[in-house]
């Protein structure tokens, strides 16, 4: 992925594909006779997304089988979190999706850093949080409320770990 | 409940064996997330007429592939042989509607999460097969709100396959690829023309509507006790087969 454009059997008389600007219908190069549509790649700046485990040298395993591996290959910056750092993870070692350090150019150290979701194999996802977020979403004033108190309110990602992980979640990683 | 003079079947059970039918042996059949009756319906019809064709369920066991990228090419390289789809809304033309109601594109009525390939893979499966629960004129309508997929495109551009049955708790639709428009192929047992005509939003030919023929002794049979095990076991649509198929 990240290449310029793919082609795309589909969309075409769409309400859909009126919106997407990203994407024409072009003649195909070698057989100008039949049209298809071809979509712009998405070229992130930057991707952020949350795995188990890194090595020193970024290479990444996720825990489970991902899509975000095609996140790696589009964007330009990778910035990946992740709940523990080892000394080195080859494909061999790693569990579902193996990402190599060559796509990848920060890791951050962030134990539960997919809460209120969850981390595959190892933690579940945090329903009563993921409630109250949704109850929070509903208006402005109440979501600033959640804003301030569980983003902006807060000085380091301990507090945060402190103060919203619940401890059945804290006792299913050592 | 349908009762008939040899058997009595709900309307759930009557669609997932009208969606078996569907199925051929030794073709790639599929259906995406939240489809409850074609996952159904694909499952018996492994069990009967089709030993030999691979099935992939979403979100459940029966899926050979770790990402959607995988299936999307699947689907691309013109490998689906048939695909189960449905929509909020569909029309005449067999265009479905699963993104949103309302006059206004920019300001809906009512926004629905989408879809997320159906708008490809109604293009690149050799046939798909909508179907829908509800059989009124709100959901059948002469022209969808919104196009998420459209039932037929232009001779000059690329399209592998595309719709070839509607099916529903009353009848069964067939697109004709000659005047791009669904017929009444048959009418479900317990039905006359003149509820088809009044629950249905565009007008409907009959010309050569026939009874549809009902699921037998054997596929309820199957249906009833080796397919809604198979679900509970695999923890496919495990509670909505308990309750339902029975």
């Amino acid at each position: 992925m990240g290449v310029p454009y793919v082609p795309i059997i589909g969309l075409i008389g769409t309400d859909i594909l009126k919106r997407r600007l990203d994407m024409k219908i072009v003649e195909n190069p070698f057989n100008p006779d039949v049209k298809t549509v071809v979509a712009q790649s998405l070229r992130p700046d930057i991707a952020i997304f949350h795995a188990q485990s890194a090595d020193k040298l970024g290479n990444i395993s996720c825990g489970y089988d991902a899509e975000v591996v095609m996140l790696a290959e589009g964007a330009k910056h990778v910035i990946v979190t992740v709940e523990s750092v080892v000394d080195k993870i080859t494909e061999k070692d790693s569990v579902g999706t193996y990402i190599p350090s060559i796509l990848v150019n920060s890791i951050v150290h962030a134990p539960y850093g997919a809460h209120p979701s969850g981390c595959a194999g190892l933690y579940d996802p945090d329903k009563v949080h993921m409630q109250a977020y949704v109850k929070a979403s509903q208006s402005e004033e109440t979501f600033q409320e959640y804003l301030k108190k569980y983003v902006h309110g807060i000085s380091s990602h301990e507090e945060y770990i402190d103060m919203a992980i619940p401890d059945h979640i804290k006792k299913t990683i050592k | 409940m349908m009762t008939t003079n040899m058997n009595t079947y709900n309307p759930v059970e009557l669609m997932v064996v009208l969606l078996s039918r569907e199925v051929r042996d030794n073709e790639i059949s599929a259906c995406g997330a939240l489809s409850h009756i074609p996952a159904a319906g694909m499952l018996l019809a492994k069990e009967l007429h089709a030993r030999n064709a691979e099935l992939i369920i979403l979100n459940s066991i029966f899926n050979p592939f770790k990402t959607s990228r995988q299936f999307h090419y699947l689907a691309q390289r013109g490998e689906l042989g048939l695909f189960f789809v449905s929509g909020v809304q569909i029309d005449q033309y067999a265009n479905y509607n699963l993104h949103q109601l309302g006059p206004d594109h920019a300001q809906p009525d009512v926004r629905f999460p989408g879809g997320y390939g159906g708008g490809l893979i109604y293009y690149a499966a050799r046939r798909s097969v909508a179907f829908r629960t509800e059989h009124t004129k709100r959901s059948f309508v002469e022209n969808v709100d919104y196009i998420s997929a459209a039932g037929s495109s232009p001779e000059d551009t690329l399209r592998l396959g595309g719709p070839s049955k509607v099916i529903t708790p009353k009848v069964t639709f067939m697109f004709n690829r000659k005047t791009n428009r669904l017929e009444l192929e048959s009418i479900h047992a317990g039905f006359t023309l003149e509820e088809i005509v009044n629950n249905t939003g565009f007008a409907v030919s009959n010309e050569h509507a026939i009874q549809t023929a009902e699921p037998s002794e054997l596929e309820l049979y199957t249906l009833r006790n080796i397919v809604r095990q198979r679900m509970i076991n695999t923890n496919t649509y495990a509670k909505w087969a308990e309750n339902s198929l029975n």
